[in-house]
């Protein structure tokens, strides 16, 4: 079965193929079908393929080469895709998630008329997204990182006719390029000091082979890795593509938030666990950034009003918590967290999906308001999400967010705290947005009053059935006072190592479960208090700060954007017009000049062309016979 | 061995069934059906012969090895690729269409001579075989004086470059006593004598002629473009490719011991037959002139192959052949449907055919050697040859400069397709057939340009 994991990625391949080449004739609904199901045979063979690696007969990675892709000189980088534990979980989530929002965006993107290329471009953005995972070695994964990028931009600019959604594209692929330098540059040190990109070989000679730098190497790398990583799953200082994203269709958001690419970076780093293990000033960074983020992002989330952009802020702040994991070395805990968020994330986005369906458009949560009574399924799918999210006991986040909380308690107390603020924080905002959206009295037009209604089932099935993961989930890491066995470590143990397994007292562990679920429900209670009513007066202070993201973007602006246009337009007006433009039409009219003169030469005439080559074979013979020898 | 005498017969077949058919499209026909049991037989012998045990046959006057099968095999197929697409522009130059068609079986003839000599009366032989028929095609256009003109032209310089290939042999024998090329691989480079040297640079200079180098380029614009243009693509692609591997075959097997003595020269030739080359094509007009002239930029390339005495050059010179012919093929077979061969003949061609602009534009891409495309690995190759060789770099920022000004005239030809506006005009409208065989073609370009080594899996 692991022989056959090329057909994995091949059928979103084929899919998209269909609907890309056929997007002027292919009908709508067939489009959706065709895109649905090339997912859904991905998810079938990465079921068989996940039930052949947790066989307990299953020993060490499979590796199946597809062809040589680079052979030159010293250099030998093969396309290879390698089977094992941590891409096998990866490609469940990518295609079994993927799978129900291809599902939900057939009814939900039904009246758009650009229906098949969407379908084309997610199926696309599956692809690239599985190459990433499965590659053997980093340049396979490279490329699936720049497919994901370039399908984010496409997706994100999906409706191009509006110029704010492009210049959200543009800032999503921008900022991911920045980050993708970063990889890069890690990638070439590695191939320096190492002459390998494959991940076997490479984890292999790590601990042996001290690189030209010595032991700093590890950090040097690790750090270059660490900023695509950045970028791609936008933490500080990457991440304000993030919640522009949101310009593209809500089921983009929720591929992009919670299935793919976001999580490229947290799977990068948990691949590499074995040089990180080597860099222990790195993941101390690592933990620092991915802390830093979640507080930042779950601040900014408090004071939005966009229904999307308080999911969008809550995505970077669980990443932040992601992070803050592989940071203290709980690489498993990350990936565990990976994917109940993928769970309750895609959820939260597809039921607010529903909403805005509903709602004719409408994103302002200030103008909704008990929606609960028209939408049943949504109101308690999203209620499921939220209080998965908030880390409520029985609920999947609970497990993997404890389960971080924990990890860094282990590691550093101050650390934990401060995990534990943003955690509150995180119960506040996503309560806030549900009672303001569910609860309460309807507070937009009349007309979409009564426009209210439920979601079609292909839009309300893939939120039960996701709604179910997001409860269930978390059952495969049970913390330890609970049970001895954690059946997602123990998968992962071949693959990735752990930095340093803490053991903790029962007592300990119990306090900070209880801790951490006592004060989210009191943060849910607050949440119910305080926002019965939204308050339409203009913030001031700190909710206002709060309220413009901190002023992020304008800083940016202003620090990075407007002074790099100033000097790039000093640069067009002296160096570009006046010295580059001169060589560059200066040769051209050199050339022209000398294919003037020198086409004279063809005279025509035979006698001539004889006597020129006569003349030549003399200079030859002289240039052999007197001129320079080497 | 086989597939020399499978030649030579099937032109003879070629020629008496031309007596019989008075259908032109039958004779096509039967043509193309004979170049696939050619390419039959050529396959034939490159499995029945074991890769380690290369054979000899007429005292190792011929010495048949895998490099030898292999070029032999891609380059019939090649023209089986010319004769399913150009077949049937063939039977419009004149009335005798099946002697053009037993000409170039002739000429594939010594195209396999030339791929396996081991001997310079070989050597000798193989050039005049593939010489002879092509001054007869260059002229088979009787009633255009151009047509003459050119046949004439090509046949004087071509006479005159056999008595300088001869010259040559004669001093190399004169120096060793010796035909066999192999005993050649005995010179010493430190006690050279004047006559071998004098020899080995006369070679050069007629084996230069044939694939139209500097400063014996000069007989090029003029037969390309005088030629009916259906011989124009072969003489400018398998023709060009099996006198280059002659070249580098003599190079690297016989004076590969003594390069030092003449790579200076070389390196000379190929730099003013690169500057010649492109610099006089970005002038022109009508674009089977600059075809023609990128011809010889193009050979400035490939004589980087021969200038490195190495096993990259072997390789590069394969994916060069074949990659450039099947770019230039496909080029021509477009040029042909065309009524106006200047570059305003092709205006507006992409909104009247959108795929022969497409096919057209991945064809151009390939022959200015833009990545992905069959074109841009094999200069990657015959550059990375010289490279290992390293000792011309000067020679390769050259090159890559003058393939910078080639971008230029290549792609005057899509600007004109598709940001003019005009009428391209066609002779006949493109059938179904034709333009499911582009599109192979054009697929093939593509393949070589990810995967090159599909191209050396059988050496």
């Amino acid at each position: 079965m692991t022989q056959l994991v090329y057909l994995i990625p091949l059928f979103p391949l084929i899919g998209f193929l269909i609907n890309g080449l056929g997007w002027r004739t292919i009908p709508k609904t067939a489009a959706g079908i065709i895109g649905s199901l090339a997912i859904l045979a991905s998810f079938v063979v990465s079921v068989g393929i996940f039930f052949e690696v947790n066989s307990p007969s299953f020993h060490g990675p499979v590796l199946v080469h597809l062809f040589d892709f680079i052979q030159t000189g010293k250099l030998y980088i093969p396309f290879t895709f390698q089977v094992d534990a941590l891409s096998t979980l990866f490609l469940l989530i990518i295609t079994g998630v993927g799978f129900l929002i291809h599902v939900y965006s057939t009814s939900y993107m039904h009246h758009d008329e650009g229906m098949v290329k969407y379908f084309a471009f997610l199926n696309l953005f599956v692809f690239s997204m599985l190459l990433l995972v499965l590659g053997a070695n980093y340049l396979v994964m490279f490329i699936g990182w720049e497919g994901v990028g370039l399908c984010s931009y496409l997706l994100i600019g999906f409706w191009f006719k509006n110029r704010d959604y492009t210049n959200a594209a543009k800032k999503a692929f921008v900022m991911n390029r920045i980050g993708d330098l970063g990889f890069l540059v890690g990638m070439m040190m590695i191939l320096f000091n190492y002459g390998t990109l494959s991940y076997g070989e490479f984890f292999g000679k790590l601990g042996t082979v001290p690189g030209a730098l010595g032991e700093n190497t590890y950090n040097w790398i690790a750090v270059c890795l660490f900023i695509g990583a950045i970028g791609k799953s936008a933490q500080i200082p990457l991440y304000t593509w993030l919640p522009d994203a949101m310009a593209g269709p809500t089921p983009v958001s929720a591929l992009i938030h919670a299935a793919t690419m976001v999580t490229a970076g947290i799977y990068m780093i948990a691949r590499s666990s074995v040089l990180y293990n080597l860099a222990p000033f790195t993941l101390h960074i690592v933990a620092i950034i991915g802390l830093a983020t979640a507080i930042f992002a779950a601040t900014v989330a408090i004071k939005q009003y966009d229904i999307k952009k308080v999911l969008a802020y809550s995505t970077v702040s669980q990443l932040g918590f992601m992070f803050l994991a592989l940071g203290v070395g709980a690489y498993t805990t990350a990936v565990f967290h990976v994917m109940t968020h993928a769970f309750f994330k895609a959820l939260l986005f597809l039921g607010s999906g529903s909403v805005i369906h509903a709602m004719g458009g409408e994103q302002d949560i200030r103008l909704m308001g008990g929606l609960g009574k028209k939408m049943r399924i949504t109101q308690i799918t999203f209620l499921i999400g939220c209080l998965a999210i908030s880390g409520i006991p029985g609920f999947s986040g609970f497990f993997s967010k404890d389960e971080i909380l924990a990890a860094t308690y282990a590691h550093d107390p101050i650390l934990y705290y401060m995990a534990l603020a943003a955690a509150m924080m995180t119960a506040f905002y996503m309560f806030r947005l549900y009672f303001l959206t569910f609860t309460g009295k309807f507070r937009g037009t009349h007309d979409q009053e009564h426009h209210l209604h439920e979601s079609p089932s292909a839009m309300t099935i893939p939120l039960i059935v996701l709604a179910i993961l997001s409860v269930v989930g978390g059952y495969v890491g049970l913390p330890a006072v609970i049970s001895e066995h954690h059946a997602l470590a123990s998968y992962l143990s071949p693959v990735v190592s752990n930095a340093g397994e803490h053991h903790m007292a029962a007592g300990t562990e119990w306090l900070l479960m209880g801790l951490s679920s006592g004060l989210s429900v009191v943060m849910i209670i607050y949440a119910f208090t305080a926002n019965k009513v939204p308050s339409f007066v203009p913030n001031t202070g700190l909710a206002k700060l709060l309220e413009n993201k901190w002023y992020v973007d304008e800083i940016y602006d202003a620090v990075i954007v407007r002074p790099l246009a100033a000097l790039s337009g000093l640069l067009d007006k002296f160096v570009e017009k006046s010295g580059i433009d001169g060589i560059v039409n200066g040769v051209g009219k050199g050339v022209r000049y000398g294919s003037d003169r020198i086409r004279m030469l063809q005279t025509g005439q035979v006698g001539f062309y004889i006597f020129v080559m006569v003349l030549g074979i003399v200079a030859l013979f002289a240039i052999t016979f007197f001129g320079v020898k080497l | 061995m086989k597939a020399i005498i499978a030649a030579t017969i099937l032109g003879i077949v070629m020629m008496f069934a031309g007596l019989q058919m008075k259908n032109k499209s039958s004779v096509v026909t039967l043509a193309i059906v004979l170049a696939f049991l050619l390419l039959g037989v050529n396959i034939w012998d490159l499995v029945a012969t074991p890769a380690t045990a290369p054979v000899g046959y007429f005292n190792n006057m011929l010495r048949i090895d895998r490099y030898a099968l292999w070029f032999s095999t891609l380059m019939t197929g090649v023209t089986v690729l010319y004769t399913l697409l150009v077949g049937k522009e063939i039977q419009k130059v004149g009335v005798h269409v099946a002697e053009y068609f037993a000409l170039i079986f002739f000429i594939l003839c010594g195209v396999y001579i030339l791929s396996c000599y081991n001997n310079m009366l070989m050597l000798f032989l193989g050039i005049e075989i593939l010489s002879i028929p092509q001054y007869i095609l260059a002229g088979s256009d009787k009633k255009n004086l151009k047509s003459s003109e050119a046949s004439l032209k090509y046949f004087l310089m071509g006479a005159f470059s056999t008595g300088i290939l001869l010259m040559g042999i004669t001093l190399l024998y004169g120096a060793t006593g010796s035909f066999n090329i192999v005993a050649y691989s005995f010179l010493q480079s430190d006690a050279l004598n004047p006559l071998a040297l004098g020899g080995v640079i006369f070679v050069m200079i007629a084996l230069g002629f044939k694939v139209s180098a500097a400063p014996m380029h000069m007989w090029t614009p003029d037969v390309y473009d005088g030629s009916p243009t259906p011989f124009t693509a072969y003489m400018a692609t398998v023709v060009k490719a099996s006198a280059f591997f002659a070249f580098i075959r003599l190079f690297q097997v016989s004076f590969g011991s003594i390069s030092s003595q003449w790579t200076v020269v070389l390196s000379v030739i190929t730099a003013a037959t690169l500057l010649i080359g492109n610099l006089t094509a970005v002038f022109q007009q009508s674009v089977k002139r600059m075809l023609s002239y990128s011809s010889i930029a193009q050979a400035g390339f490939m004589l980087f192959a021969v200038l490195a005495v190495n096993a990259v050059a072997w390789q590069g010179i394969i994916i060069y052949a074949v990659a450039y012919s099947i770019a230039t093929i496909g080029i021509f077979t477009v040029l042909m449907k065309l009524k106006d061969y200047t570059y305003d003949g092709f205006n507006g061609l992409a909104k009247k055919e959108p795929l022969l602009a497409f096919v057209t534009t991945i064809f151009l891409f390939s022959l200015a050697g833009i990545p992905l495309t069959g074109g841009f690995m094999a200069k990657y190759y015959v550059i990375q040859a010289v490279m290992v060789q390293n000792q011309f770099l000067w020679l390769v920022i050259f090159g890559l400069l003058m393939a910078a000004i080639s971008v230029y005239y290549y792609f005057r030809v899509i600007i004109a397709m598709y940001f003019k506006e005009g009428n391209a005009e066609l002779h006949a409208p493109v059938t179904q057939g034709e333009k499911v065989l582009l599109v192979i073609t054009c697929g093939l370009v593509i393949l070589i340009g990810i995967f090159p080594q599909l191209l050396l899996s059988w050496i």
